[in-house]
């Protein structure tokens, strides 16, 4: 029994009135007068045993009730023998994220915590409320039959999902849920990427138990990164990839059924398999490993995209720099001669094209003409001169001495060129990209930025190409299971790895799949990206928290994880009853029993009027 | 009665509400004449034996003269009243002891104050009568003695006598009913009028001999209802016998039920104390009204023919 307000107990104190009254009853200093003494005499000479014993259980009476009071004050808690729990509000959290699929010599962590889980379900009672929370934010809410075919139907994620947000829901279930007692209950293996930096604040108050099951020591090897090279092969290309194992990992390349390579990777070794592929069009691939004690991070997904090199024209007074790049893509296989792509100045604005600044300022009015022209919702604004850095992938080092500010056409201003931006100078838009375009806001001269006399410069010019003006393409997306991804501009489906299409809106926020793979942009039947879906790398790290230290980080109590000993365990610290209405009964029972006692005479004839 | 006589019948009213109205004398005149107008009769019927008229039914009236014909036939409770025959010397043995001059409540009558207004409405109803009446007042010993007789002074020499000194701290009430016995010589009636504060054994002889003697007796004994049921405003306290000096603490709420027992003990002692001689009792509380004890009085001296 504990007291949830124990200086109640103070009041106990009070109980030296009762006593001093009886000890101190022969020295009353009130004097009254009352010719009747004689019939006061002779009822103490004739009931003399009666009213001592009468005094006695009143003193005790009264002391009783002081303690009783002083008792109910305190606030009393403590489980009812033999009469159940009281209504209680649990909330599991079941933790389903990759690394939960390990198995050991004990069966797979997940089987385990879903056992422990169903413990906790098998001891409730019909009044109590009881949910499950995945670490994907499901929340299945019930009695046990549902409960527990939503444990039977719990599958492991391909990531991590968000252990905070799933303990964050759970205290809410619980807080929310009208009933007296409630706990949040965490079963987890404890991994400590997921649960190192939990908010101490998640739980909002809520009580907690944390039972932590662990697979023991496995060898895990997994694929922590992988990317095609490049991104459009015709058809052929390469495939990198990086293995982390603590010995040699056997490995093969797959790319839509078809084995392309196979081989055995050295510990901390990268993979780098080169491949040639049928076929056109967008197509999925992946690298896996052979399996191993947690198997969801075997495999690591990818997407490349094959087809002929993009045409490309390079438009008169593009300048030098434009031309021997377009030369140097020919000359290697990654573009050819034709009227795909251009690239030219603004003034000669076509999509798709890739055009730059013109390098006389008089031409900027045409530019923007031309821009409007094409549909392109940018325009050029006032000229800047001066050595500023260059940010953005593939430009990074690289200086601008000239440029125009870039200014959106269209209501969404900013929003807009946030989300289009390539490259920045000192924080401003320096390179977008669109529909069918990208625009950059420096001349394609070495006066006005040294990039295109650095060696990133082709390189850069053919990612743009092949990734953003290619027949419409919108590229590649990747994303952790369940994160929000933008839906690229022109796309009006998602292909899902599963098959079905799902429709989405163009530069909506959608909710990328819980499972990894790869999904495609559509536009209408045709595939024009790709989003890939792989787990955090972090989750390959099977390291993890102790038990108390995340128990003390979450502020929950440590309770042993085998089922029945949970399910006990859960609702003897959630279940305990408040005494403190009982207490304040039975001291109503002693005062009606002090006043029976006091006032109508205890064992007493009834007094008959003569 | 008087134009400043209360509006409704004096022997039904609250005794103290009464006595706040007038002196001794007026409020006895009040209640005499507030008993006779419910008896219907002039102060000459009585219950003798030659038949006069009816009346209604009143509480206390004795059933013997109840006309049971009438109550067969006609459903209606009538009391038959008969012609005042016979003279009846009374002596009325009023005790003033300091135990009489206590009251349990502000709004009631001393115990004295309500016997007082007892005696001289009973003496004054006596008179009426035609009867002789005398009056002995007593507390440790004789405080006044006014011998018997009859006619208008003495109802007078009786009021004036109330005057006198009295609230001793003790009660000889053996004494002052041998010294009644002695200023009655004939067969005659004596009424106590007493809180009888003392043991049955102490007047047991004297009532006895009074019987013997072939006196009629009747004991009215007057209590304060807070005496009756202990209801005291007062939580622990030593309570003391303003007579004797005795002491009991208690506290009133505790034992109130107690009290109340003992002391229906004790009145029924004092009853059966009573019956055993021969003699009449009757409890009277002072917040009653003086019409039921009047009642009882008188209905006692007309069983005396």
């Amino acid at each position: 029994m504990t007291f949830l307000a124990p200086w109640g107990w103070g009041l106990a104190a009070a109980i030296a009135v009762p006593l001093v009254l009886h000890l101190w009853r022969r020295r009353a200093q009130a004097r009254v007068e009352f010719p009747a003494v004689r019939y006061l005499l002779r009822m103490e000479r004739e009931h003399a045993r009666e009213v001592q014993v009468q005094n006695l259980l009143l003193m005790l009476l009264r002391c009783a009730i002081i303690v009783v009071l002083a008792a109910a004050i305190a606030r009393p808690v403590a489980r009812a023998p033999g009469i159940g729990h009281a209504p209680t509000a649990v909330a599991i959290v079941l933790d389903n994220s990759l690394s939960a699929q390990a198995a050991g010599p004990e069966g797979p962590v997940l089987a385990r915590l879903a056992a422990a889980a169903r413990g906790v379900v098998g001891a409730a009672t019909a009044a109590d409320r009881l949910w499950v929370v995945t670490m994907d934010g499901v929340v299945v809410g019930g009695d046990r039959p549902t409960l527990d075919a939503a444990l039977a139907a719990v599958r492991p994620l391909d990531g991590a999902g968000d252990a905070g947000d799933a303990v964050r829901r759970a205290a809410a279930l619980v807080r929310g849920s009208g009933l007296p007692s409630g706990r949040v209950v965490v079963l987890t293996d404890a991994q400590a990427t997921s649960w190192g930096a939990i908010d101490p604040s998640a739980l909002g108050g809520a009580a907690a138990d944390l039972a932590v099951v662990t697979p023991g020591a496995i060898v895990n090897r997994a694929v922590t990164a992988v990317a095609a090279e490049p991104l459009h092969w015709d058809p052929r290309g390469a495939v990198r990839a990086t293995v982390v194992a603590p010995d040699s990992a056997s490995w093969r390349v797959v790319v839509d059924g078809r084995t392309l390579a196979r081989g055995t990777a050295l510990p901390g070794a990268t993979i780098l398999a080169r491949a040639q592929l049928t076929g056109t069009g967008w197509q999925a691939g992946v690298v896996e490993l052979a399996p191993d004690e947690l198997r969801g991070d075997d495999r690591r997904h990818f997407a490349v995209h094959v087809g002929e090199p993009p045409a490309v024209q390079v438009a008169s007074g593009a300048g030098p720099f434009l031309a021997g790049a377009v030369g140097a893509l020919v000359a290697g296989g990654r573009a050819r001669v034709g009227g795909g792509i251009t690239v030219a100045t603004m003034d000669q604005a076509r999509r798709p094209g890739l055009l730059f600044a013109p390098s006389d300022p008089i031409r900027v009015a045409d530019a923007n003409r031309a821009l409007e022209r094409a549909g392109i919702p940018w325009r050029l604004g006032a000229r800047r001169t001066g050595a500023a850095p260059l940010t953005g992938e593939g430009v990074a080092g690289a200086m601008a001495r000239e440029w125009y500010a870039l200014e959106s056409a269209t209501a969404a201003g900013d929003a807009a060129a946030r989300r289009d931006t390539v490259a920045t100078v000192g924080g401003a838009p320096w390179a977008v990209a669109g529909d069918g375009y990208v625009l950059v806001a420096s001349p394609a001269t070495d006066e006005a930025t040294d990039l295109p006399v650095r060696a990133a410069f082709v390189p850069w010019i053919d990612r743009l190409v092949s990734q953003r003006l290619v027949d419409g393409s919108t590229g590649v997306s990747t994303a952790v299971p369940g994160a929000m991804v933008r839906v690229p501009a022109g796309v009006d489906g998602l292909e899902l790895a599963s098959g079905p299409v799902r429709p989405v809106a163009a530069e909506e926020a959608i909710s990328a799949p819980w499972a990894a793979g790869v999904a495609f942009w559509r536009r209408g039947a045709t595939r024009v990206g790709a989003l890939v879906v792989n787990a955090e790398p972090s989750e390959s790290d099977t390291g993890r928290v102790t038990v108390d230290t995340l128990a003390t980080r979450l502020g929950a109590r440590t309770v042993d994880a085998a089922p029945d000993g949970l399910g006990r365990a859960v609702f003897a610290a959630g279940g305990a009853r408040s005494w403190s209405r009982a207490l304040l009964i039975l001291a109503l029972l002693l005062l009606a029993s002090e006043w029976l006692v006091a006032g109508r005479g205890f064992g007493r004839r009834t007094p008959v009027e003569r | 009665m008087s134009a400043s006589a209360p509006a409704v019948r004096a022997d039904l009213m609250d005794p103290a509400t009464l006595a706040a109205l007038g002196r001794l004398e007026v409020v006895s005149r009040w209640l005499v004449d507030g008993l006779l107008a419910g008896l219907h009769r002039s102060p000459k019927k009585g219950f003798s034996v030659e038949f006069a008229e009816h009346r209604q039914y009143q509480p206390g009236d004795d059933l013997r003269f109840m006309d049971w014909k009438v109550v067969a036939r006609a459903d209606r409770w009538l009391i038959k009243q008969f012609e005042e025959e016979t003279n009846v010397r009374a002596t009325i043995v009023l005790d003033v002891s300091r135990s009489m001059a206590w009251r349990g409540a502000p709004g009631r009558l001393t115990k004295l104050d309500y016997a007082e207004r007892l005696a001289a409405a009973l003496a004054l109803l006596l008179l009426r009568q035609r009867d002789a009446v005398g009056l002995i007042r007593f507390d440790d010993g004789i405080r006044s003695v006014v011998p018997p007789r009859s006619g208008q002074s003495q109802f007078g020499k009786m009021l004036a006598a109330f005057d006198d000194a009295g609230a001793g701290q003790g009660s000889d009430l053996a004494g002052a009913l041998a010294q009644a016995g002695k200023l009655i010589a004939r067969r005659g009636m004596v009424i106590l009028i007493s809180d009888l504060l003392l043991e049955p054994e102490e007047i047991r002889d004297t009532v006895q001999g009074l019987r013997g003697q072939g006196h009629d007796v009747t004991c009215l004994h007057v209590l304060d209802p807070a005496e009756r049921r202990f209801e005291v405003a007062s939580g622990e306290a030593t309570f003391v016998d303003p007579e004797r000096g005795t002491e009991s603490i208690a506290t009133p709420a505790d034992v109130r039920d107690l009290y109340a027992s003992t002391v229906g003990d004790a009145l029924a002692e004092w009853r059966d104390h009573f019956a055993s001689a021969g003699a009449f009792y009757e409890p009277i509380l002072t917040d009653q009204p003086f019409g039921v004890p009047l009642r009882r009085a008188f209905a006692r001296r007309q069983r005396l023919g």
